[in-house]
C-alpha cells in the first residue's frame, strides 16, 4: 500500500485525472443539487454562495494537482530506476495537465449564474 | 516459417512443434464450435464484424437513395425511421465495437509475446453472445418490426406509449446481450495485457499498440454498464410497467439521456483509441524509426481515457441545462483537443524525421489524418454552446460525426487490415486494387460529408424522411448520394482485392514491412501457440535490435519449450516490471461456452415474446451451466489430467495467490462497480430532478432486516478474510468448513433481503420511487446469492482436493467478491434507508 503512495509508481499516471474526475463530478452533483434546493436570486448573477464554493473548490484542486506535479517531478530527478523515473515524468505531465484542466473547466464560475 | 527452416530443426525440436500442434490443434467439423483460440476466435469476431458492416452499408445506401431527390417516396416513414435506426445501430454496436475487439483480440498475444489470451473460454463465449444477440437484432428488420427512435432510443419516444411495437425490446434487449461480449473481452483484455506479457517486457516497454487497447479496454468496462442499466430500467418500464422515465409517475425522460451519453461519449472514444493505435502502430514501421516522444503518446491515452468520462453533457446542450454546467461540459470538450493534438504532432514528427514509404498502408494512414483533422475541428466547434444550440440535430452533426468515426476508426482500420493481411493469410494484397479502393472511398466520404455540413448549415434536420424542394436541398444531399454510391463501389473493390489475394497474392517475406514488433517474429499464416518459445524482450523494438529472433523462437530456444505434460501454457508476469511469477495454465476447448451463450439466447427471445416463464426457467439453466463451467478449473482433472499438484518454478498459476482470476475478478468489480453507481446516481437524480418523485415519509423498508442481512454478510467477509490470510501464512485447517459458514451466512443474508422485499409491499409498477428501491434490492440479492453459492461450491472443492493450502487462489477471487459485496451493500444502504429516513419525506 505505502509503495503506491510513491510518485514513482504508475498508479500516478491516473492520479491526476482521477482526482479530476472526482473535483467534476462534485462540483457538477453538488450544482445539480444546490440549484434544486437553495436556488439563488437571479438578480444576483454569479455573486452567490453555490459560484463561491465552486470557485474556492476549483481553486483548492489546482493547487492540491499543481502541488503533486511538482513532487512528481522532485521524485523523478531523484529516481535510481530508469523506469521509476519515466513513469513519474509522465505522471508529472498528466497532474499539470490536470490542474490546468480543473482551472479552465472551473473558470466559468466568474462569468456566469449558477442557475439560469 | 518456411520449409527450408523446417529442414534445419532437430528431432528435438521438430517433436516440439509437433507436440504443441496436437496440445493446441483446432479440431474441425462440430467441434470448432468448441475452438476457444485466440486466433480463430478473433478471425470470428472480424468476419462477423465486417458481415454486419455490410449489412450497415446496405441501410447507409437506402438511406441516401431515399434522400437523393425531394418529395421521394423510395420509402415509407415508418420503413425510413427503422432504416436509420438499425444503419446506426449496426454501425456502433455489431461493426465498430466488435471488429476493433476481434482485432485486439487476434493482435495482443501475438504482440505481447503470449500464446493466448488469459480467458480463451470466455472468449469464446463473449464471441457467441456477440453473434447471436446480433442475429436477433438483425432479425427485427427481415421481419419489418425494428426499432425506429434512433440509435440512442431517447424516451419517450421509445418508451410504451410512442412505440408500442416490439421494435424498441428488440434494441434493449439484443444490444444488452451484445454487450455481454464487449464486457467479456473488456475485462480479458486489461488483465491479459496487464499480467501475460513475455518474460522481461517492462510496462513501458511494451508496444504503443497495447497501451490503446489497455485504454480501450478499460473504458469498455467502465463505459458500458450505465447503457446495460439504463436498457434493463427501460425494458422493465416497457415490459412490467415501471415508471423509471415516466413524469407521471415519478420518473424523469432525461436521466436516459443520461445514462444513454454517460456511456455514448465515451464509446466514441472506445471507438477511436484503436484507430489511433494502428497509427501509432504503423508510422514508425513506415517511417523507419521509433516514434518521437512514446510517453508523451502513454499521456494523451490516459487523458483521452479519463477526459472522455466528462463530456457526456455536451450531447444534451438543448435540454435545458443550466448554463454554468453547460460551461463546465462545454470546456472539458475543448480540453479533449489536447491530447489528439499531441497525437497527431506525435505522428507528423515521427514522419517529418523518418523516411516514410507509400505504401498501401500508409495511404489510409494519409487519408485518416486528413480527415480525422477535419472532423476534430468541427467537434471543437460543436463544443462551443452557442454554435451547437444552431445546428443541434441537423446534418451538420452527421457529417462531425462521421468524419470522426470513419476518420478515426475505418481509415485506419483498414490501414490495419492492409498491414497485417500478410501475416493472417501469408499473402500480399494488391498495391494496384487496393490503392483504387482507397481513392474510391477516400473522394467518395468527402463528396458525401463534406457536403452533408452545407446541407446542415442550411437547417436539413437529421431524421427527416424527406424534404421539400423549396428548402434549397437537392443539389447538395443528390451530390451526397452520388458520394455515398461512390464509396460503396470502393468498399466493393476492397472486398475483391482482398478475396482475390487469398488465392493470386504473391508470397509474403517474413516480416514484408520490416516491422519492429513480435507478431511479426511468428510462422504465416500463424499457429495456434503463436510462439514455439517465449522470447525474453527487454527492448521497444524487439525484431529491430534482434532480427534473428523469428528463428530462435521457431527452434525453440526460448521459454515453455516443453510440451510433454499436454497443458496449454503462458507465463504470468509482473504488471510492472515484467517479470516471471508464474506460468498460467490455460483451458481448453469447451462446449461451455457456446451452451452458456445458447441459453442466453433463450432467455433473450423469451424475453422478446414475452413468456417469462419460460425466460426465468432457462436464466436458470443458464446459470447452472456458467456454474459447471466454472467446476472445471484449477486441477480438476478435465482441465489437468496430469493433476499438477507438486511445485515447479515459476508456479503453476492456481499454486499462487495471485493469478489471473484473482485480477480478473477485480477488473469485473469495476464493471460492477460502474452499474452500480449507474443506480445510485439514478436515484439521486430521481430524488433531486424529478419533477413527480415522491418520497415517502417514513422508508418501506424493515431497519431490523436490513441490518440483519448486513451483519451476516459482515460476519461472512471477515470469516473469509481471516481463511485467506491463515492460507497465505500455509493454514489450512477447516478451510472446507469455513466456506460452507461462508455460505450459510451468504444464504442469511439473501434469505433476509428476500424478506424486506416480501414485507415492504413495494408498488414498482405505480412510482418510480418504489421501482428503484425494487431494482435496487434486487441487485444486491442477486451478489449475496452469488457469493453463498460460491462459497458452498468453494467448501465442495475443498472436499474433492481442488481447492487447499498448496492450491489457495480460489478463496482468493471469492473474498473479493464479498469485499465488493460489502462496499455496495452499506453503501447502498446509506442511500435507500439512512439519508431518506434522516431527510424526510419532504425531501
Amino acid at each position: 500500500m505505502r509503495q503506491l503512495l510513491r510518485l514513482t509508481h504508475p498508479i500516478h499516471l491516473v492520479g491526476g485525472l482521477t482526482i479530476w474526475g472526482v473535483w467534476f463530478v462534485a462540483i457538477y452533483a453538488g450544482l445539480s443539487i444546490a440549484c434544486s434546493i437553495a436556488p439563488p436570486d437571479p438578480e444576483s448573477d454569479m455573486f452567490t454562495g453555490i459560484n463561491l464554493g465552486v470557485g474556492l473548490a476549483t481553486l483548492v484542486f489546482t493547487a492540491l494537482l499543481l502541488w503533486l506535479a511538482w513532487a512528481s517531478v522532485k521524485a523523478a530527478r531523484k529516481a535510481e530506476v530508469r523506469r521509476d523515473c519515466y513513469f513519474a515524468f509522465i505522471s508529472a505531465g498528466v497532474y499539470l495537465f490536470s490542474a490546468g484542466g480543473t482551472l479552465f473547466v472551473g473558470y466559468p464560475v466568474v462569468v456566469l449564474p449558477p442557475c439560469l | 516459417m518456411s520449409d527450408t527452416k523446417d529442414a534445419t530443426l532437430t528431432p528435438e525440436v521438430r517433436q516440439l512443434h509437433k507436440g504443441l500442434d496436437e496440445v493446441w490443434g483446432n479440431p474441425k467439423g462440430l467441434r470448432a464450435l468448441t475452438v476457444v483460440n485466440h486466433t480463430t476466435i478473433g478471425l470470428r469476431f472480424m468476419v462477423t464484424g465486417a458481415i454486419f458492416f455490410l449489412i450497415g452499408g446496405l441501410l447507409a445506401m437506402l438511406i441516401r437513395t431515399q434522400l437523393a431527390f425531394p418529395d421521394n417516396d423510395f420509402m415509407s416513414p415508418e420503413i425510413y425511421n427503422q432504416v436509420f435506426t438499425m444503419h446506426g445501430t449496426v454501425m456502433m454496436f455489431l461493426f465498430a465495437i466488435p471488429i476493433l475487439e476481434g482485432l485486439a483480440i487476434y493482435m495482443i498475444p501475438k504482440m505481447i509475446g503470449a500464446r493466448d489470451l488469459v480467458c480463451p473460454r470466455l472468449t469464446a463465449f463473449g464471441y457467441f453472445c456477440y453473434l447471436f444477440g446480433g442475429i436477433i437484432l438483425a432479425s427485427s428488420m427481415i421481419l419489418e418490426i425494428a426499432p425506429a427512435s434512433g440509435w440512442f432510443m431517447y424516451t419517450p419516444l421509445s418508451s410504451g406509449e410512442y412505440s408500442p411495437g416490439p421494435g424498441s425490446d428488440f434494441w434493449l434487449l439484443g444490444i444488452t446481450f451484445v454487450e455481454i461480449s464487449a464486457l467479456s473481452a473488456g475485462v480479458e483484455l486489461v488483465v491479459s495485457i496487464l499480467r501475460t506479457r513475455t518474460q522481461g517486457m517492462a510496462l513501458h516497454k511494451m508496444p504503443l499498440f497495447a497501451w490503446y487497447i489497455l485504454a480501450m479496454a478499460l473504458m469498455i468496462v467502465v463505459g458500458f454498464p450505465p447503457l446495460i442499466l439504463g436498457s434493463i430500467l427501460l425494458e422493465l418500464e416497457r415490459a412490467a410497467g415501471m415508471p423509471f422515465f415516466e413524469v407521471a409517475g415519478g420518473g424523469d425522460p432525461v436521466l436516459w439521456a443520461h445514462l444513454f451519453w454517460l456511456f455514448g461519449h465515451p464509446e466514441v472514444y472506445i471507438i477511436f483509441l484503436p484507430g489511433a493505435g494502428i497509427v501509432s502502430t504503423l508510422i514508425p514501421v513506415f517511417a523507419g524509426r521509433p516514434i518521437v516522444g512514446y510517453g508523451w503518446v502513454v499521456a494523451a491515452i490516459i487523458i483521452m481515457g479519463f477526459v472522455s468520462f466528462g463530456l457526456w453533457v455536451h450531447h444534451m446542450f438543448t435540454l435545458g441545462i443550466p448554463q454554468l454546467a453547460l460551461a463546465f461540459f462545454s470546456a472539458a470538450s475543448m480540453l479533449v483537443a489536447i491530447p489528439t493534438a499531441i497525437q497527431i504532432f506525435v505522428w507528423l514528427s515521427t514522419l517529418w524525421l523518418g523516411r516514410p514509404r507509400m505504401s498501401l498502408p500508409m495511404l489510409w494512414i494519409i487519408g485518416f489524418l486528413v480527415i480525422f483533422v477535419l472532423g476534430g475541428l468541427t467537434g471543437v466547434m460543436l463544443a462551443l454552446v452557442p454554435f451547437n444550440w444552431q445546428v443541434h440535430d441537423t446534418h451538420f452533426v452527421v457529417a462531425h460525426m462521421h468524419y470522426v468515426l470513419v476518420g478515426g476508426m475505418l481509415f485506419p482500420l483498414m490501414a490495419g487490415l492492409y498491414y497485417w493481411l500478410p501475416q493472417v493469410s501469408g499473402r500480399m494484397p494488391s498495391e494496384r486494387l487496393g490503392k483504387w479502393s482507397f481513392w474510391l472511398i477516400f473522394l467518395g466520404f468527402n463528396v458525401t460529408f463534406l457536403v452533408m455540413h452545407w446541407t446542415g448549415l442550411l437547417g436539413m434536420r437529421r431524421r427527416v424522411f424527406t424534404y421539400d424542394t423549396a428548402m434549397g436541398w437537392d443539389i447538395y444531399n443528390l451530390i451526397s448520394s452520388v458520394g455515398g454510391f461512390m464509396m460503396s463501389a470502393g468498399v466493393a473493390l476492397l472486398i475483391l482485392d482482398i478475396a482475390l489475394h487469398f488465392r493470386f497474392g504473391r508470397k509474403a517475406p517474413q516480416n514484408p514491412w520490416g516491422a519492429d514488433t513480435l507478431e511479426w517474429a511468428m510462422p504465416k499464416p500463424p499457429t495456434a501457440y503463436n510462439f514455439v518459445s517465449l522470447p525474453k524482450v527487454e527492448t521497444r523494438h524487439p525484431l529491430w535490435e534482434q532480427p534473428e529472433l523469428s528463428r530462435t523462437i521457431y527452434e525453440g530456444r526460448h521459454g515453455l519449450n516443453t510440451i510433454h505434460h499436454g497443458r496449454r501454457e503462458t507465463w504470468g508476469s509482473d504488471a510492472l516490471t515484467g517479470k516471471l511469477r508464474e506460468t498460467i495454465h490455460l483451458p481448453t476447448n469447451s462446449w461451455w461456452p457456446l451452451f452458456a451463450s445458447l441459453a442466453l439466447a433463450v432467455v433473450c427471445i423469451s424475453l422478446l415474446v414475452r413468456v417469462y416463464w419460460l425466460a426465468a426457467v432457462v436464466a436458470l439453466v443458464a446459470v447452472v451451466l456458467l456454474l459447471r463451467w466454472s467446476w472445471e478449473n484449477g486441477v480438476h482433472p478435465n482441465v489437468d489430467p496430469e493433476a499438477s499438484r507438486e511445485p515447479s518454478d515459476p508456479p503453476l498459476h492456481y499454486h499462487t495467490m495471485n493469478g489471473p482470476g484473482v485480477w480478473c475478478m477485480s477488473v469485473s468489480h469495476l464493471a460492477n462497480g460502474s452499474l452500480y453507481l449507474s443506480l445510485l446516481f439514478g436515484w439521486f437524480y430521481l430524488w433531486t430532478v424529478a419533477p413527480q418523485w415522491q418520497m415517502p415519509e417514513t422508508s418501506p423498508l424493515s431497519m431490523p432486516l436490513l441490518v440483519g442481512a448486513g451483519a451476516a454478510l459482515t460476519l461472512g467477509t471477515l470469516l473469509l478474510r481471516k481463511l485467506v490470510n491463515g492460507l497465505r501464512r500455509g493454514e489450512g485447517a477447516g478451510l472446507g468448513l469455513s466456506m460452507y459458514g461462508a455460505g450459510g451466512l451468504g444464504t442469511l443474508q439473501t434469505l433476509l433481503i428476500i424478506a424486506v422485499m416480501w414485507l415492504a409491499e413495494l408498488s414498482p409498477t405505480e412510482n418510480a420511487h418504489d421501482a428503484t428501491l425494487f431494482v435496487a434490492l434486487c441487485y444486491v440479492l442477486i451478489l449475496s446469492s452469488l457469493g453463498a453459492v460460491l462459497c458452498i461450491l468453494q467448501g465442495l472443492r475443498v472436499g474433492y482436493g481442488y481447492v487447499s493450502v498448496e492450491l489457495p487462489m480460489e478463496p482468493v477471487v471469492v473474498v473479493r467478491l464479498w469485499y465488493y459485496n460489502l462496499v455496495v451493500y452499506w453503501s447502498l444502504f446509506v442511500a435507500i434507508w439512512v439519508m431518506p429516513t434522516l431527510l424526510g419525506g419532504g425531501a
